[in-house]
């Protein structure tokens, strides 16, 4: 954490939002003038940033164009990024078709509950991990770190969750993995860091611990658990294993495996002997650009509206030094 | 308590009892055990191509392989019409075609697998045999005559009989079919045959022949650039050759173990005489300028570049491949190219068909065999996947909805049907729109049916193929479960060791004046020790059931 000086600080600042107000303020550098090396820092900043832009932005657009290009420009490797036979063939056949809806929705409804159940469970349990006081505390920490290097294997996890009747619902996708420990570890060191006087503060002004958690402890994490719903939210929306495991209907899977299925019956020799329809033949090359987009495409509309919660110095004076 | 000790002791029993009668029994024997709890539903006999009908609805799970191209419907005539028949209903546990052998694993595993688990490939029923999950369906050809009529109609033990357990029974009812039916060989530019005045060639010297005559018209191409070289180098041509020179396979499809039908021995693929000469042949290819060395390494779609860049005149496909990859490729760069499918040249080995005459085909769970109404499933599968009515209700579907028979028994499909591209104006789809031709009950049978939906052009080379005869099938030699471990662990050093010789010897990093020094490194890698245990379990099966 940044320690900050004390003379800035008010001494009447010590509610948390104001102090962010007022040092978010940008201050005027008067007097200092910008160094050549600064300048010359500046520009180089400026190439090399934008050489990391166009290096993780062009991948991107290549799928875009080949998405929506001629199968054989992709082949031959002439489809860079202005696609090349322009059409919309793939989209329209893997978009006309109900059940890629179905599972589309499927994706999204799984995605938000089993985010919300994960963000729960994974807060409540890290707040818990992060007061040294509680005892027994190694042990849970352990309990938790322990099945980041071993678990019971598929089998077993399949017996398990269809032995508790979730085979076929819901709840299969969503709870068996509802804390990742690496997201509870970081989360855990994260609220470790949070000065002690601010939760001391708030029970001397006479919060209980679920109230310290909800108006105190969170709204100062915000960036944390933005930071963490994104992870939860793109590790749910990319899943595929779990739904597939434990769903035995087509209506019930999400989109990912209905993609998968897609590219994996473009690229088999299934009808092999026979003539396929013009309108049948599945170009696998477009059609697995197409499926990135259309599976990338939400999460990364998700991306802006986040951005905001990721800003820095939350923290900064909140505490007199 | 008391309960619980004599089910035990009627367990022990019944299982001293199975164990005698297996004993005494070196065939498929089944009269011996008592069905008479499992019959309800069943018809009393169940004759060769008689309809199959339960005396009672019944319903049995079946693990359903869901292909995009014709997703699960439960509104399909093949539903409707199937139960009308048969009065059985099918509940399937759709899975998706793209991890369908893992979601079968885990089923079995976790002893959750539905009754009948279909689209089984020959040998991968080997690894669920020793957990006791599957039904060893050898003790009940008894209820299944129009498998039993196939099997001896169209002489298929030698192929059943490699399916084999070291117990002697069966596990797998693959799909089978009366001929072979082969679908990669060479396609070649037959545009650059015209205009050299060369046919077609028939055997793989004729193949080297044309090779060199396209070389001198054109000097700077390597007239013959191949694809199929991931995972492994040259999948498709190394298979194909090793057929041709009389070993059991190699490419993808590489076999350790080939078997010799004059010696009537079993012996050791990558070190005969047949693979030396193989490797001489096409290091003969290599070194002329004729076969593009990158062959062995490049992608599929390098390969298919040159192929329409006008780089390369030859490459393996099969019929998918020319018409869906190759044919399109050359349209838009060379419009006047003409690309055809060969049939497979002709080796040492004679005019055989190299394919197999099993396909995937059904594993049947253990539990099913508890079932009231075990004998009605096995008759209901005898009949769908065997009897000839069953094989064409589940290929062209309803007479007078889907297909039209004429006087001479020839089917058609009906107007406003299509199938791939048969009636391409057609409303309706056979498989989207009434579940027919469904890769999960359509399996094998009759060259007729087998070849029902092929392309003309396709057809013609499936008639040479055909008029040839069917490779000689190697005896089983299956092994006990701690023998399969032992030779897992040698088997992967000597593949790799093989493949890595392949490469050196072809390319001609290494010379073939040293094959010699090549065996005596193969002992080193436990051959001898690996035959050994081959030999023992033929020895063993030949004792016990041959």
């Amino acid at each position: 954490m940044v320690t900050v000086d004390s003379s800035t600080v008010e001494p009447e600042t010590v509610e948390p939002g104001k102090a962010v107000e007022r040092l978010n303020r940008p201050r005027r550098r008067r007097g200092i003038q910008t160094t050549r090396g600064y300048r010359v820092f500046q520009v180089v900043n400026a190439v090399v940033l934008t050489g990391v832009v166009v290096v993780t932005l062009y991948p991107f657009l290549n799928i875009v164009a080949r998405s929506l290009s001629d199968e054989a420009y992709i082949i031959a490797g002439e489809v860079s990024l202005v696609p090349r036979g322009f059409n919309i063939d793939t989209y329209q056949l893997v978009m006309s078709d109900s059940l890629f809806w179905t599972n589309y929705r499927n994706t999204v409804v799984y995605t938000v509950v089993a985010t919300a159940i994960a963000m729960v469970m994974t807060t409540c349990f890290a707040y818990v991990l992060s007061k040294h006081h509680l005892k027994g505390r190694t042990v849970l920490i352990g309990i938790a770190v322990f099945t980041m290097f071993f678990n019971g294997g598929l089998i077993p996890n399949y017996v398990l969750i269809s032995s508790l009747g979730m085979t076929n619902t819901i709840w299969a996708i969503v709870l068996p993995n509802a804390i990742s420990v690496f997201n509870l570890l970081v989360m855990k060191a994260f609220f470790e860091s949070l000065p002690v006087e601010l939760e001391e503060a708030a029970a001397v002004d006479g919060l209980n611990t679920y109230g310290i958690l909800l108006r105190i402890v969170i709204p100062l994490s915000k960036a944390l658990i933005a930071t963490m719903v994104l992870f939860y939210a793109v590790s749910f929306w990319n899943s595929w294993f779990a739904a597939f495991l434990y769903m035995d209907r087509q209506d019930l899977l999400p989109v990912t495996v209905y993609l998968r299925n897609l590219i994996a019956g473009a690229v088999g020799a299934e009808n092999v002997g026979a003539v396929s329809e013009a309108n049948e033949v599945q170009a696998e090359a477009t059609l697995k650009a197409v499926t990135i987009v259309l599976t990338t495409l939400p999460i990364l509309l998700v991306y802006p509206f986040v951005q905001r919660y990721f800003v820095s110095g939350v923290m900064l004076g909140a505490v007199k030094g | 308590m008391f309960q619980r000790v004599r089910r035990r002791a009627a367990v022990v029993a019944a299982g001293a009892l199975t164990l005698s009668l297996v004993a005494c029994g070196s065939g498929d024997d089944s009269e011996a055990e008592d069905l008479s709890a499992n019959r309800a539903g069943a018809m009393s006999e169940l004759g060769v191509d008689q309809q199959f009908k339960a005396t009672e609805p019944v319903s049995f799970s079946v693990l359903y392989n869901n292909h995009p191209n014709y997703p699960l419907k439960n509104d399909w005539l093949f539903w409707t019409e199937l139960n009308k028949r048969t009065n059985v209903t099918l509940e399937p546990v759709a899975v998706p075609l793209s991890d369908y052998e893992q979601k079968r694993s885990l089923l079995i595993g976790a002893g959750d697998a539905p009754f009948i688990i279909p689209k089984t490939y020959p040998s991968q029923e080997d690894v669920f045999v020793s957990s006791g999950a599957i039904l060893p369906v050898s003790d009940y050809l008894d209820l299944m005559p129009n498998f039993k009529d196939k099997i001896a109609k169209w002489n298929l033990a030698p192929e059943i009989n490699q399916r084999r357990q070291a117990d002697g029974k069966f596990y797998l009812l693959p799909g089978v079919h009366e001929k072979p039916w082969h679908d990669y060989s060479l396609v070649v530019r037959t545009d650059i045959l015209e205009e050299l005045n060369l046919q077609v060639p028939k055997t793989w010297d004729d193949v080297y022949t044309m090779l060199k005559a396209m070389k001198a018209k054109y000097p700077n191409t390597i007239p013959f650039s191949d694809r199929y070289s991931q995972p492994n180098p040259a999948g498709n041509l190394l298979n194909l050759l090793a057929a041709s020179y009389g070993m059991e396979g190699a490419g993808w499809n590489f076999q350790h173990i080939s078997w010799d039908p004059t010696g009537k021995k079993l012996f050791y693929t990558g070190a005969s005489e047949q693979h030396r000469q193989m490797l001489t042949y096409l290091n003969k290819l290599v070194k002329e300028g004729l076969l593009d060395p990158e062959s062995f390494t490049q992608t599929d779609d390098t390969a298919r570049q040159k192929l329409a860049n006008g780089k390369s005149f030859v490459i393996s496909g099969n019929a998918q491949g020319l018409v869906n990859d190759y044919r399109p490729d050359l349209a838009k760069t060379l419009p006047n190219a003409k690309l055809t499918k060969i049939p497979l040249p002709i080796g040492p080995a004679g005019e055989i068909n190299p394919a197999p005459r099993l396909e995937n085909g059904i594993m049947i769970s253990k539990k099913a065999r508890d079932s009231k109404n075990f004998v009605a499933m096995m008759q209901f599968i005898d009949w769908l996947f065997y009897s000839d009515s069953g094989q064409e209700f589940a290929r062209w579907g309803v007479e007078g909805t889907t297909f039209t028979k004429d006087a001479s028994g020839k089917h058609s499909l009906a107007a406003d049907v299509n199938v791939i591209g048969l009636n391409p104006k057609a409303p309706k789809h056979l498989q989207k729109d009434f579940g027919f031709y469904n890769g999960v009950f359509t399996y094998g049978g009759k060259p007729e049916l087998v070849q029902a939906f092929f392309s003309p052009e396709e057809q013609e080379f499936q008639k040479v193929m055909n008029a040839r005869t069917p490779r000689a099938v190697a005896p089983p030699y299956p092994f006990t479960d701690e023998e399969r471990e032992q030779v897992s662990l040698w088997q992967t050093p000597l593949k790799d060791f093989v493949y890595q010789a392949t490469l050196q010897f072809i390319l001609g990093q290494r010379d073939l004046a040293q094959w010699d020094a090549y065996l005596a490194e193969l002992k080193g890698k436990n051959m001898d020790a690996y035959m050994d245990k081959v030999n023992e379990a033929y020895e063993r099966y030949q004792k016990e059931h041959g």
